[in-house]
């Protein structure tokens, strides 16, 4: 589809902060309500356009880093209700690649992590230890994947 | 959602309708007129507007700039307005600059909502760009203010009829409790690094407080008001303050989310400087362990907050677009925050 989303948010928010934004100024006064929420509206719109080119991308790629963890985990749990269905989850794929889907599967995934969380935490052995450093990790990449730099990310 | 530009006396008539209160407020009065009616940008858990009360009195026209704030139909936190109130009136004239409460109304009949007027702190800024130039004057006015606040004694200030009680063993409980709740209500997808944070914060719980304080719950960069020369005003945005323990606000106040890119707190103070000003000023000492709980915890209730923001906005209670912003930004920032206090950090 042409032209891209992208490119249309660009020329959208340009619109509004070269144009709108200057304009409910000179009408209104410079502080107004109004013309600070246009402000809003066009940062929000910057960061539709990142999150638009990789919503399916980084839901898929955490999908599989959990499913991948959560094949591994049973064994550091033992059996129990629990265990399977981190087996279970471990198993499923995401057929389905609308946004809407991937973050409902998404959702899932991430509700079992913190289940598997607070297991992992109880357990005293050297494998529950190594699977709660990876299970940081994969806290600390998800909060990357959801970082936008484009509302200046720090 | 309720008009934002009410000037001119837009549709739902709130410049005349503010007007026909205060002419009851002022029967002394006559030609009670609301001017220039508008809404300030913020403030998520009111909306806030600025006007111009016009009468006149004894023979005289008199002028005064006011503040309306008042209940949104949806709110970023669910907060007493009547306890806000009573924060502003009970420290005005302390060491504690705020401004002059006036007028509590909570009826909703009356401007849809329920609402108060304060006078306004007229052209002072509150912003961290604006903050940074004016640091090293600000640096002890901030911390000592805040020290001020610790210090104060609850009764002696009438605040505990209005506050709930709270023993110093059970400060960390009920505010760990409540926001845990928060999350619970409003999280609109899983939150694992939030979780996380409550349960740790649950197997290691803090000292009982030094002292049981006012906290105002809020005290950070956006929330003071301070002139060109760098003279801190106003203290403002109560709406949160109940009493606790007084190192919650300490916390609350180095929050890496409002920290600059080159790491000081506020924006203006190193972490030293901040916690150095306040100790001297409150009298009390911020145990390094007791405050590395506090800021984690300050870490889950700001998750709490962003969580209940872009639940807020989704639900279409409060379409203020700073909510959805606040969910996106906010959030992410948060956990990043939580993830360093607990060890672990984003590369």
């Amino acid at each position: 589809m042409k032209p891209d989303v992208g490119r249309l948010l660009e020329v959208a928010v340009g619109h509004l902060m070269g144009e709108t934004v200057p304009m409910i100024g000179r009408a209104y006064g410079h502080s107004v309500y109004e013309q600070s929420n246009v402000g809003v509206l066009g940062m929000m719109l910057l960061a539709v356009r990142h999150e638009h080119e990789r919503a399916a991308a980084r839901r898929v790629e955490e999908n599989q880093e959990l499913r991948r963890m959560f094949a591994r985990a049973g064994t550091v749990v033992g059996a129990g209700d629990v265990s399977e269905r981190l087996a279970a989850a471990a198993e499923a794929e995401d057929t389905d690649l609308t946004v809407s889907a991937l973050e409902e599967s998404n959702a899932e995934l991430r509700g079992l992590l913190i289940e598997l969380h607070a297991a992992v935490e109880e357990i005293d052995s050297p494998e529950a230890r190594t699977l709660e450093e990876e299970i940081w990790r994969e806290l600390a990449a998800s909060t990357r994947r959801r970082a936008l730099p484009t509302l200046g990310d720090t | 959602m309720a008009d934002d530009s009410a000037g001119a006396d837009g549709a739902s008539g709130l410049e005349s309708r503010l007007a026909a209160y205060l002419a009851e407020k002022l029967p002394d009065a006559s030609d009670v007129r609301v001017d220039g009616l508008e809404r300030i940008f913020g403030g998520a858990s009111r909306e806030t507007y600025r006007f111009v009360l016009r009468t006149h009195r004894d023979g005289e026209d008199e002028s005064r700039r006011l503040i309306l704030r008042r209940d949104p139909p949806g709110s970023l936190i669910e907060t007493d307005r009547a306890v806000e109130y009573a924060a502003y009136r009970a420290f005005y004239g302390t060491a504690v600059p705020v401004p002059e409460a006036l007028w509590l109304e909570e009826d909703g009949n009356r401007l849809d909502y329920p609402f108060f007027i304060m006078e306004e702190l007229a052209g002072l800024q509150s912003s961290a760009q604006a903050a940074a130039p004016h640091a090293a004057k600000l640096t002890p006015q901030k911390w000592s203010i805040l020290g001020e606040i610790s210090k104060a004694d609850p009764a002696a200030l009438g605040l505990d009829n209005v506050m709930a009680a709270v023993a110093a063993d059970e400060c960390w409980q009920r505010e760990l409790s409540y926001w845990e709740n928060e999350i619970d209500r409003h999280e609109l997808c899983p939150q694992p690094i939030a979780r996380a944070a409550i349960r740790w914060l649950r197997r290691h719980p803090p000292p009982p407080a030094q002292r049981v304080s006012v906290v105002h719950a809020d005290y950070r960069t956006g929330n003071y008001l301070f002139d060109e020369e760098g003279t801190i005003r106003g203290i403002l945005d109560w709406e949160m303050a109940h009493l606790g323990d007084p190192l919650e606000d300490l916390a609350w106040g180095l929050n890496p989310v409002w920290q600059s890119a080159d790491g000081r707190v506020g924006a203006i103070a190193t972490r030293e400087e901040a916690i150095s000003i306040w100790e001297e000023a409150s009298g009390l000492r911020a145990d390094p362990e007791a405050l590395h709980w506090w800021e984690l915890f300050s870490s889950v209730k700001g998750q709490a907050i962003w969580v209940s923001s872009a639940k807020e906005f989704t639900d279409g209670k409060n379409q203020d677009l700073i909510l959805a912003l606040a969910g996106w930004l906010m959030g992410n920032r948060q956990d990043r925050a939580i993830l360093a206090a607990m060890g672990h950090h984003v590369s």
